[in-house]
């Protein structure tokens, strides 16, 4: 009798059924199962892998600036170096102004007493869809729940959502349902300012409100604090408001460290959704 | 090899590009393998989501929609008597 020989077939190691849909949304599933049950050892994991992508886009980035017209490119260094060095008096000499007001009123300085953290990027948009964060630093290095986040020269762009031992995110003011309160144009309107995603905000005001495009939008902590621009005003004939778009005055694509503050501001209460099991 | 390919490229460009390349990714993918696009949003929203930011993890609602869209189509063409032509 012929005997008929069967390749023994194991379902789970068969090259030919292997489904890369399949494998990868089981790798996807354990990764989330990781983030839920061990959500600071699955940051640990992935920070080296941020890390690369940073570096990849530095390196990309100074790549093809050396395309760039080089006397161009000194000109624009010359200029920025006229203009820092024109803000860095500009910023002493309102330092000074501060002090001996504070002096006079008789306060304490600022800066001084209020604990800050600085915290490195690992995640940020575009690459993240959602207008958020990821730092390097928890609670370990003092970072609460509630803490605002600042950027370079001060400018507030979010606050902590999400505390870790080691890790902590961070959700932007543009970020789609989060509300702040702040002022707008030189007559200082008090607006309620909205997220819209994609690193914008958006406010709406009357009509008849003196604002333009290029005025600063303030928000409160110590003193008023430039927030962002006015870089568009919608206005419709039918309606008795206007929408202005504003833009952050701090670039939230390419920031690499921001400054963890603790104000005082009740700002977890412009959040939507403050209450979450989710880490 | 060429499934394998696009699904390990559209996984990094969730690390390391623009979340809109990631998505197109995501959707040239989904054309041979149905699943990854839900695989890719369940592995963004693992990575980035926060609850306070949006009540609901958007990419993997979205990846959700586009793998049932591709079942879809791949069903329809499965039965189609253009694909014995």
């Amino acid at each position: 009798m012929k005997k008929i020989f069967l390749a023994k077939r194991n379902a789970l190691f068969s090259s030919a059924g292997i489904s890369w849909g399949a494998s990868s949304l089981a790798l996807a599933l354990a990764l989330l199962l990781l983030r839920l049950l061990a959500p600071n050892f699955f940051l640990h994991l992935v920070t080296p892998v941020f890390r690369s992508a940073d570096f990849v886009s530095a390196q990309s980035h100074s790549f093809l600036s050396s395309f760039r017209d080089t006397a161009k490119l000194a000109l624009q260094n010359e200029r920025l170096l006229e203009e820092n060095a024109a803000l860095t008096n500009e910023n002493r000499a309102l330092a000074q102004k501060e002090t001996v007001l504070t002096a006079l009123l008789g306060g304490t300085s600022r800066g001084i007493t209020a604990p800050e953290v600085l915290a490195s990027i690992l995640a940020r948009p575009p690459e993240s869809p959602y207008d958020t964060f990821i730092l390097a630093q928890g609670s370990r290095a003092g970072i609460t729940l509630g803490m605002e986040v600042f950027g370079a020269g001060g400018t507030p762009i979010g606050v902590v959502s999400s505390v870790l031992a080691d890790f902590s995110r961070v959700t932007l003011f543009s970020s789609p349902g989060v509300s702040i309160h702040g002022w707008v144009g030189r007559a200082s309107m008090p607006v309620t300012i909205f997220g819209s995603g994609g690193g914008t905000m958006s406010a709406e005001l009357g009509r008849s409100a003196n604002v333009s495009v290029g005025d600063t939008v303030f928000v409160s902590g110590p003193g008023q604090l430039p927030l962002g621009t006015v870089v568009r005003i919608e206005s419709d004939p039918s309606s008795s408001v206007m929408t202005l778009r504003i833009m952050p005055a701090f670039n939230l694509f390419s920031a690499s460290w921001v400054v963890v503050r603790d104000t005082g501001a009740l700002l977890l209460d412009g959040l939507p959704h403050t209450t979450s099991t989710l880490p | 090899m060429m499934r394998g390919l696009i699904t390990l490229l559209a996984f990094i460009s969730a690390l390391f590009f623009p979340w809109p390349l990631t998505a197109l990714l995501a959707i040239i993918a989904a054309m041979r393998e149905p699943l990854v696009p839900l695989a890719l949003g369940i592995f963004v929203d693992t990575l980035y989501y926060v609850p306070s930011a949006l009540s609901l993890p958007l990419s993997t609602l979205l990846g959700a929609l586009v793998t049932v869209l591709a079942f879809f189509v791949h069903s329809r063409l499965r039965t189609s008597p253009v694909r014995d032509l």
